[in-house]
């Protein structure tokens, strides 16, 4: 390293990386590699934002418009497809920001009922969720197992947890359930898990920085944070990291700190973002993943005893392939090889690519990036993310929003632009995706600056649709309108010995001579929480065989079920319930 | 990478012609000057476009194209770089450094029975350090692992303080099962990463007590980064005294550094910039002459070199280093007048 490439890492209060952007996040600072010749195959799926006639016009506050002072306003926060009322139509949570130099009238989360036409009704107010915070992420779980779900925002300040009273109302309950922590910290990443396999759901929460409006320097008091060199804030680099947090559900509505007795303590402070449980090593155990932040990824691995040890880098899941962290933003679970086990998709800065791992047992995990075609993509900030089958040709593809975080910049260098299209790469089935713009349709190129993105089928038409929270905007609702006679099955789950939410369980769908895995996660993407029910495309197969691994530790298999239909699934019991879904509406 | 780019260069520097050039070769020097700071300031793409211009122009010129093509592999356009390097193969036959930037280049296209083929010989260079490294890569992905394996070990043993090295090592080892060296690998990984991270907290430091406190306590400081087996730290160290103005504590670390890394252009020229700045100019002639030898095109060590003449009453020699570096940089109106007053002298004197 020359003195120059030194002082150039300085400046940026940069500690480490062998290329970093000159604003304290971590990039390899790589351009794209050449797109090869288009496959011409057919997309099937076609997106549309649908938000403004939906009813979302709310713009989501966070921070000042046209301007970033502070990295807590370039952050932005999480979305939520959820079932508050149980009448099988997903309803939308969205997090609000709000502004340093006061509230904002009609700012707050937002709970939108779904008006099973297409439509939302807000209905914030009602159900007492009315609330104006820095809020960043979003976990919905039944952590009390009444049959309802739950909700916990994660903040910078204080978190919050809702519970659901059943009756379209909630609670806030943060205090009685002993979650309220001494002095301001930064939540960011938070999901429901049931890390000891009680049943019970308890709570991991990642942390970003720490941060105070006092003691940071704005946008332009310290002469070493710009980016290419127009003024910027500083980036997390140099700030300083925080620890993460577990509570352990007690069972009686309350929870306890067992960060310390988890070993959770014991991985060094990171930039943590979004965090994401699952049984990534098919051991029956929950193991939670944290995107971090210009540091090295974390991955607690379940010790089967009540505690966790951080195996990151021995699992291949803490650095890229150089050995080099990536500035960790959103996280996706899901199968994209077909092969029965859960790989993983982590979103970065611009000038690097998003990472994707393919699971490969005993070893961990494999960065297959570069091979799987994902290189030719580096130029945005990259955000909420997605391994989605989106048009139902039974092969998963991959979603990511994107957007940047520097809106001064984009005056001086146009080429730097803070409103960004999406990022969608179809999988072409050989281990390798092909990104696609126009094809997938007009919401696709559309270019705002997002954070934290959902994906589910909110109008239940049998395929996967997309909410996007775009900063100072509003929502994005991006339904999809399949065509191409592709099949489908939804799974949705019921855990009787496990959490009644069924958080952690993985379903592999045998179908076609693929086997796809899939999980229940109660965060993922970015700070943001997923349709609960496991949507699979089948393609030509008409049936698929499921086999359940339950966050209790019980396997369950179910045989022949038939496709284009939602299936319920009690533990222990099989199927309960097999609904299909009304033909979509006409006027499309 | 730029010890590869400098062998390339050194190598060629000879055929290319310097100070009394045709008008025309003049404004392709003039696009390489400013390609060569842009490239100093990675503002890749910029400089590449210097280099298009200054080939447009002088388009036989083999070490502006070499530069050119390792502008555009940093920016990894990949297909732009090849064609440029295999340009350069074609004219100058299978040199190592073109070699391996090409098997690098295989590497990138998946193309690893290319790459190996390319990258095996070139393992013995001793210019080549990090060579086994991507052949062990190429391997890797072709499927040969105990070859893989056997290439890696020996990259480790050749960069031990390159973390990516011992990480990429680990995952191999992980991969196969043995997670007694891959712990091994791993832990020196971290190790790795952490002297990075003490060193540049270690550089934060001494910047600061430099601009802050009196020599002899900054002193105290900033000798946290000496490393007298690391040329690029003693070189780091060196610069940092230099820029503070202690120019005295700067010669050492770098006599120390050209002696470890003799191939260090910025080396060689912080030797001489502070051997300069000492007055010392006989001393100091030497080192701005290795590092012009390294790095012809730099505007900054060419002005340095012939001022350095022009104190030693060298007129007749300053005055073709100075005209090359005009030629670099046409627009530096202080090297322009000196030049005019050279010629003046020089014209005088005949």
């Amino acid at each position: 390293m020359t003195r120059r490439d030194m002082l150039w890492l300085l400046a940026a209060g940069v500690p480490g990386a062998r290329a970093q952007q000159p604003s304290g996040m971590a990039s390899r600072g790589i351009g794209p590699q050449p797109r090869g010749k288009p496959s011409g195959l057919p997309f099937h799926a076609r997106f549309t934002d649908v938000a403004a006639q939906a009813g979302l016009r709310a713009p989501v506050i966070y921070g000042p418009d046209g301007r970033v002072d502070y990295i807590l306003e370039s952050m932005g926060c999480g979305v939520a497809f959820l079932d508050y009322d149980n009448d099988g139509w997903l309803d939308l949570f969205v997090l609000s920001g709000t502004r340093r130099e006061g509230p904002v009238a009609g700012a707050t989360n937002r709970l939108y009922k779904n008006n099973r036409d297409g439509t939302f009704t807000d209905v914030t107010e009602r159900a007492g969720l009315t609330r104006q915070d820095w809020a960043c992420g979003v976990t919905i779980g039944d952590y009390n197992n009444d049959g309802f779900d739950d909700i916990f925002i994660s903040q910078w300040g204080q978190n919050a947890l809702y519970r659901n009273n059943g009756d379209g109302t909630f609670t806030d309950v943060t205090r009685e359930a002993g979650l309220l922590h001494e002095g301001t910290r930064w939540g960011t990443g938070c999901t429901w898990v049931d890390y000891n396999r009680d049943g019970l759901l308890d709570l991991f929460i990642a942390h970003y920085v720490v941060f105070d409006f006092q003691s940071i320097q704005a946008t332009g008091q310290n002469p070493n944070c710009s980016f290419r060199g127009v003024p910027v804030y500083c980036g997390p680099r140099s700030l300083q990291p925080e620890r993460c947090l577990l509570y352990r559900n007690n069972g009686d509505g309350t929870f306890t700190d067992v960060t310390r007795s988890a070993g959770i303590d014991r991985a060094a402070p990171t930039f943590g973002l979004t965090a994401m449980a699952a049984d990534y090593l098919g051991s029956g155990w929950q193991d939670i993943y944290v995107a971090s932040d210009s540091t090295p990824s974390l991955l607690f691995r379940n010790q089967q005893d009540g505690s966790f040890a951080e195996q990151g880098l021995e699992l291949g899941l803490a650095v890229n392939e150089d050995g080099t962290e990536q500035a960790g933003m959103g996280l996706a679970v899901g199968d994209f090889d077909t092969d029965g086990a859960l790989d993983l998709l982590k979103t970065h800065f611009s000038e690097d690519t998003a990472v994707l791992y393919r699971n490969v047992g005993r070893g961990g995990f494999e960065d297959v990036t570069m091979r799987s075609g994902l290189g030719v993509e580096t130029r945005y900030v990259s955000w909420g993310a997605g391994i989605q089958d989106f048009d139902n040709d039974g092969l998963p593809d991959l979603f990511w929003a994107t957007g940047g975080i520097y809106p001064e910049v984009e005056k001086a260098h146009p080429d730097y632009p803070f409103k960004t299209p999406r990022v969608l790469f179809r999988n072409l089935g050989n281990g390798k995706f092909e990104e696609l713009t126009a094809a997938a349709g007009p919401a696709i190129s559309e270019a705002h600056s997002s954070r934290g993105v959902a994906f589910g089928d909110f109008d239940n038409d049998g395929d996967m649709d997309i909410l996007i929270m775009n900063v100072n905007e509003p929502p994005s609702l991006l339904r999809n309108d399949v065509s191409g006679g592709g099949h489908w099955l939804k799974v949705k789950l019921l855990g009787t010995k496990s959490n009644r939410s069924a958080i952690g369980a993985t379903v592999i769908a045998a179908y076609g001579g693929r086997r796809q895995a899939q999980a229940v996660t109660a965060q993922s993407s970015y700070l943001s929480v997923n349709d609960p029910r496991l949507h699979f495309g089948l393609g030509a197969a008409q049936s698929a065989d499921l086999e359940i691994l339950w966050p209790s530790g019980l396997r369950e298999s179910v045989r022949a079920v038939s496709a284009d239909r939602l299936v319920t699934i009690r533990e222990g019991a099989g199927v309960v319930k097999a609904e299909s879904f009304p033909a979509p509406r006409q006027g499309r | 990478m730029r010890s590869v780019l400098a062998a390339c260069i050194v190598l060629l520097a000879g055929t290319s012609g310097a100070a009394a050039q045709p008008p025309a070769r003049a404004d392709a020097a003039s696009h390489v000057g400013k390609a060569v700071r842009l490239m100093q300031d990675r503002l890749f793409s910029d400089a590449a476009g210097e280099f298009e211009q200054a080939l447009a122009i002088d388009p036989d010129n083999d070490p502006v194209r070499i530069e050119y093509a390792t502008c555009l592999f940093a920016q990894e356009r990949n297909d732009e770089a090849r064609k440029q390097f295999e340009i350069e193969r074609q004219r100058l036959g299978e040199w190592p450094g073109l070699n391996y930037y090409l098997g690098r280049l295989d590497l990138r296209a998946n193309d690893f029975t290319s790459a190996i083929k390319r990258l095996a010989p070139l393992e013995s260079n001793p210019a080549l350090s990090n060579v086994s490294l991507y052949l062990g890569l190429a391997y890797l992905s072709a499927g040969q692992q105990a070859r893989a394996l056997e290439c890696l070990e020996r990259a480790a043993r050749n960069n031990p303080r390159d973390p990516e090295v011992h990480y990429r090592l680990a995952r191999v080892y992980s991969m196969a099962g043995r997670a007694g060296d891959a712990n091994r690998e791993y832990k020196l990984y971290r190790d790795g990463r952490e002297s990075q991270r003490i060193a540049e907290q270690n550089v934060r430091e001494c910047l600061e007590a430099l601009s802050k406190q009196p020599l002899a306590q900054a002193r105290m400081v900033c000798q946290r980064i000496a490393d007298p087996n690391d040329p690029q730290r003693l070189t780091l160290l060196g610069q940092l005294y230099s820029e503070s103005g202690a120019f005295s504590d700067a010669v050492e670390p770098l006599q120390q550094a050209v002696k470890l890394q003799p191939e260090s252009f910025e080396a060689w020229q912080s030797l001489g910039l502070c051997l300069f700045r000492l007055r010392r100019y006989q001393e100091a002639l030497p080192p701005l002459r290795k590092a012009v030898g390294l790095n012809p095109q730099y505007f900054g060590a060419l002005t340095l070199l012939a001022s350095t003449l022009h104190a030693l009453g060298d007129d007749a020699a300053a005055l073709p280093v100075l005209e090359q570096a005009h030629n670099l940089n046409p627009d530096d109106a202080q090297v322009t007048l000196r030049l005019e007053q050279l010629r003046a002298a020089s014209k005088g004197k005949r």
